[in-house]
C-alpha cells in the first residue's frame, strides 16, 4: 500500500498509541475529582499542557483543548463573533478556508453579520492592500488559514498580522491545521489558532485552539469548568497526553524531516512534469503538498483506477461536490483545470521508491483512461 | 414571483451568492424559501439539483420559469430578476 494523502491525515505513530494506551490504563479518573486519582489525573493533564506550552511558546493557559480543528475554527469564530458583536458584526476571510471556516461564517451571515472575502493574488497569497483597505471600523475578526489545505500555499501570516494589529478592535484567528507538525510557527502573530493531532501522526479526536491570554470568547460548549472555562467537558486526558506526545515527535529531528520532504517534493515535481498534467502547486508552496490537474480524465475515475494499484492521494472538489476547486481556479483561473484537480501530500515517511511507483501507475492510468 | 434558493453551509460559493442576493433583496420585493442542501434533503431531492451549488430556482403560479446555478455578479442576478418580472 502507498499512502500520498497525508495532508488529508496521517497514521498514527506507535509511540503516540503507546502513550494513549498507557494513560487510559494507569490514570483512570476524573482529573476533576478531589480525591487522590482525580488529583493524579490533573498532574498529568497538567504535565502534558505544560509540555505543550514549551514547545509552541505559549502560556497554558491559552490552550483549549477541542475535538479537533473544526471544532477549533467554530469556536474561534462563532466565540468572538458572538462575544464582540457589539463592536461589529463586520468579519474578513478567504475563498481558500476550509469548510469547518465557510460553515460558521455562513451561520453568521444567516444571523445578521456581514463577511467579505479578500480577493486572491495570481500567486494565491491574499491581497495585502485590499485587507487592509477591507478593514473597518466595526470588523471584529479576519480569518485566513496559514497553508492552503488543497495547494499548499502560504500566506505571508506576518504581514497580515501587522496590518491588523493597527486595529486593536479587530483580532486574527488562523486556521493552522496545514501548518503545525510542518512548519515552524509563531503564535505570537495571531489571536487565535487552530490545529489538530491526526495531522500530525497523533490520535483522530483531539484538537487544540490557542487563544491570547486577555482575549475573551463565548464557549460553544457551556458547562462545568474543564481544563479551561472555554470549553466545558471532562478532561479528555489520554487524548490529551497523546498529543503532547505528538508535537513533541513532530518537532523533534524537525530540520532533517523537513529537508527529506523538500527532497521528495523536488523528485516527484520533476517526475510529474514529464507526464501529461499540469501542476498547481506553486513552487513556494509547502513541499508536502502537491497538486495537480488531469487533462481531459475525471479526477474521481484516476483516484479509483490508482486505488487497484494500492495507491491512495485525494482528488480535490472544493467544498462542492462536482464543483470545480476555488483554490486551483484562484491561481489558474482555469474552470477546466479546477475541475480535474487531485492532490499528493507526502511526509517524511515517504520513499523515492514510493514516489516510481504512483508515477508508473498515474502514467499508465493516463494511457488508458484517455482511450 | 417567488424563489427557491438551495445552499449548503459548507460552500463557500453559497456564502457569496447568499450575500449577493441579500443585496438584491434591498432592491426588488421577491418571497424567498431558503433550503438547505443536507437539512432539507427531503425536498431539495424534488428539485433534482445537480452537484454544484448554489441553485436559485424562480417560480411563477408554481412552476419553475428560470433556475440559476453557481456563482454569479450581483449585477447578472438582477437584470436576470428584471427580465422576469418584464416577462
Amino acid at each position: 500500500m502507498i499512502y500520498l494523502d497525508y495532508s488529508a491525515t496521517t497514521p498514527v505513530n506507535k509511540e503516540v498509541i503507546a502513550s494513549y494506551t498507557t494513560a487510559c490504563e494507569k490514570f483512570i479518573g476524573n482529573p476533576n475529582s478531589l480525591h487522590r486519582l482525580g488529583v493524579e489525573a490533573k498532574e498529568v493533564i497538567d504535565a502534558s499542557t505544560k509540555q505543550i506550552a514549551n514547545i509552541l511558546n505559549i502560556k497554558t493557559s491559552e490552550i483549549i483543548y477541542t475535538s479537533g480543528a473544526s471544532e477549533s475554527n467554530n469556536t474561534a469564530i462563532k466565540g468572538i463573533a458572538l462575544k464582540y458583536a457589539n463592536r461589529g458584526k463586520h468579519i474578513i476571510s478567504t475563498e481558500l478556508e476550509h469548510s469547518s471556516i465557510i460553515g460558521p461564517l455562513n451561520y453568521l451571515l444567516s444571523l445578521g453579520y456581514e463577511v467579505d472575502f479578500v480577493s486572491l493574488k495570481d500567486n494565491g497569497e491574499i491581497d495585502l492592500e485590499e485587507l487592509e483597505n477591507l478593514i473597518r471600523d466595526d470588523t471584529i475578526l479576519v480569518s485566513i488559514s496559514s497553508v492552503n489545505s488543497e495547494i499548499g500555499i502560504k500566506q505571508p501570516i506576518k504581514e497580515i498580522s501587522n496590518i491588523i494589529r493597527k486595529h486593536p478592535k479587530c483580532f486574527f484567528h488562523c486556521d493552522m491545521t496545514q501548518s503545525v507538525g510542518k512548519e515552524k510557527i509563531d503564535l505570537s502573530l495571531v489571536d487565535l489558532a487552530s490545529f489538530s493531532a491526526q495531522k500530525f501522526y497523533g490520535m483522530k479526536g483531539i484538537g487544540i485552539l490557542y487563544k491570547r491570554e486577555g482575549l475573551n470568547i463565548e464557549p460553544l460548549i457551556h458547562g462545568g469548568k474543564s481544563t479551561t472555562i472555554y470549553r466545558s467537558g471532562t478532561p479528555a486526558l489520554p487524548l490529551v497526553v497523546s498529543i503532547a506526545k505528538a508535537l513533541r515527535l513532530a518537532y523533534e529531528d524537525f530540520s532533517n524531516k523537513y529537508k527529506q520532504v523538500e527532497e521528495m517534493n523536488k523528485y516527484l515535481r520533476e517526475k510529474m512534469s514529464k507526464l501529461d498534467v499540469h501542476i498547481n502547486s506553486p513552487i513556494n508552496a509547502i513541499p508536502h503538498i502537491l497538486n495537480f490537474s488531469l487533462i481531459n480524465i475525471k479526477a474521481e475515475t484516476m483516484l479509483h483506477a490508482l486505488e487497484k494499484d494500492d495507491i491512495f492521494i485525494s482528488t480535490q472538489t472544493a467544498c462542492a461536490v462536482g464543483d470545480y476547486s476555488r483554490a486551483v481556479y484562484a491561481i489558474t483561473k482555469d474552470k477546466e483545470r479546477s475541475s480535474s484537480s487531485m492532490r499528493v501530500s507526502i511526509s517524511h515517511l515517504t520513499t523515492k521508491e514510493e514516489i516510481d511507483t504512483f508515477i508508473s501507475s498515474l502514467e499508465k492510468n493516463i494511457k488508458e483512461l484517455k482511450r | 414571483m417567488k424563489v427557491i434558493k438551495i445552499t449548503a453551509v459548507w460552500c463557500g460559493t453559497c456564502l457569496i451568492m447568499n450575500k449577493t442576493w441579500n443585496k438584491v433583496l434591498k432592491e426588488k420585493n421577491i418571497e424567498t424559501i431558503s433550503l438547505d442542501y443536507d437539512m432539507d434533503e427531503e425536498e431539495v431531492q424534488g428539485y433534482q439539483v445537480g452537484k454544484k451549488l448554489p441553485v436559485f430556482i424562480f417560480m411563477n403560479n408554481n412552476q419553475e420559469i428560470k433556475r440559476v446555478v453557481g456563482e454569479h455578479s450581483y449585477e447578472d442576478m438582477l437584470k436576470i430578476v428584471s427580465d422576469l418580472e418584464n416577462e
